[in-house]
């Protein structure tokens, strides 16, 4: 592998982490500012899930290795399934909870 | 750079400490908790010490934090009409003995840097004298064969401290079962992690030879899978301990002695191991005992029942 490519292939990775820690930021803006339980839960699981794939395939370019992505990929996978489930169980327990929802319920 | 993100990990390591303990509300503390383990793993893992920051994320962080919100929900069960966040006056002692702990830290500290560090002779005869014991992670080494006493020790003292929490147990009356509703998507989640709880202890288990891991590691990892199941409903607590509960609860210590003592009889020194495959059937009876011992504190019970979904 050339010299060219080696840097590449460093920028295309570096620039898909800082887009991830871009989205992890969106993220956690929208924990912090968004009004009820349902949409900060819509900013953590759609922002978080697709950061943590840009910073996950980001790796898995740096690493150069099959197994490594592999790995990586699977590391996704299994946060998505948690992701998933967790927000699901915090959506159910807080539509049962009316005190946790506010009346300004967006279309999350 | 390094030394940027070393900084930041260190300073927040301070501030999650102090959110922790500042007591602003116990659910936050114990959350802040958590927060404090994984970043001492990250910790860790930076100083170049990646079996501890495995047990530090698996047991620091995950199993004593599950422990810890357990403890909190029957804190305000036991006593619902009671505030769960006491106001209390801070003791006229209180700053100073946080100044003469923090001096003694310091003055420890500054101790310890000023030592011209040669290389200690324990770890010196450990490296030279793995290759015999046939495994290549010298943690494993140590824990295992260096120092077995210790571990067997450690294995005791759990055993004893779940005793002792049983005790506590038996003095309150069962929690009532969490209510179960028809949740499809716990189930999927439970016939994916379960399973893969199981891969990656056993995994960590037979790693520990030759890499970071071993029965510590994967007992917690493996005891994460008994809270989920826990958690969903599918073990309840139940009264009573049968001999199938009790035997792996003891089942670490027991081979552990029963092999250390055998070999005396052959005229080897006290715990000295027969071999490797020695190493790895301890080690596969201790991750037994601990993820056992750990599921049984996390549920608050003596014994566990399987309920059919």
């Amino acid at each position: 592998m050339s010299m060219g490519d080696t840097s590449l292939v460093e920028w295309i990775a570096t620039s898909l982490l800082v887009l991830g820690a871009l989205f992890y930021l969106a993220g956690t803006v929208g924990l912090l500012r968004f009004p009820d339980v349902h949409c900060r839960l819509h900013a953590l699981t759609k922002a978080d899930n697709l950061g943590l794939l840009l910073v996950c395939a980001g790796l898995g370019l740096l690493a150069c290795d099959w197994q490594v992505a592999a790995l990586l990929g699977t590391i996704w996978l299994l946060g998505l399934l948690a992701a998933t489930v967790s927000a699901h169980l915090i959506a159910r327990h807080a539509c049962r909870d009316h005190s946790a929802t506010s009346s300004r319920t967006g279309s999350a | 750079m390094n030394l940027a993100v070393d900084s930041l990990i260190g300073l927040g390591l301070v501030a999650l400490a102090w959110q922790a303990i500042s007591g602003r509300s116990l659910f936050r503390g114990i959350v802040m908790f958590v927060v404090f383990g994984l970043t001492m793993a990250l910790a860790w893992a930076r100083m170049g010490a990646p079996d501890l920051a495995l047990a530090e994320a698996a047991i620091g962080a995950g199993v004593t934090g599950a422990l810890m919100l357990v403890a909190l929900r029957r804190l305000v069960q036991l006593h619902p009409d009671q505030p769960a966040e006491p106001k209390r006056a801070r003791s006229r002692l209180a700053l100073p003995i946080a100044l003469l702990a923090a001096s003694l830290v310091a003055v420890i500290g500054l101790g310890a840097v000023s030592v011209d560090r040669e290389p200690g002779r324990a770890g010196v005869a450990v490296m030279d004298n793995l290759a015999e014991t046939g495994l290549s992670n010298p943690i494993t080494g140590v824990l295992l064969v260096f120092r077995n006493l210790d571990t067997l020790l450690e294995v005791a003292v759990l055993l004893a401290a779940f005793l002792a929490a049983l005790a506590v147990f038996r003095d309150q009356e069962q929690a009532p079962a969490p209510p179960r509703g028809d949740l499809p998507l716990v189930g999927a989640l439970l016939a994916i992690i379960v399973p893969l709880t199981i891969l990656v202890s056993v995994h960590l288990l037979l790693a520990g030879s030759h890499e970071p891991g071993g029965a510590f590691q994967a007992g917690a990892v493996l005891a994460a899978g008994g809270v989920l199941l826990i958690l969903a409903g599918r073990l309840q607590p139940a009264s009573g301990m049968p001999l199938a509960t009790a035997l792996p609860l003891v089942l670490g210590l027991l081979v552990f002695s029963v092999i250390g003592l055998a070999m005396m009889l052959t005229g080897a020194p006290l715990l000295a191991l027969p071999g490797l495959w020695a190493v790895y059937l301890i080690e596969a009876a201790m991750m037994i005992s601990i993820a056992l011992t750990l599921v049984l504190l996390f549920a608050g019970a003596s014994g566990l029942r399987r309920e059919r979904p």
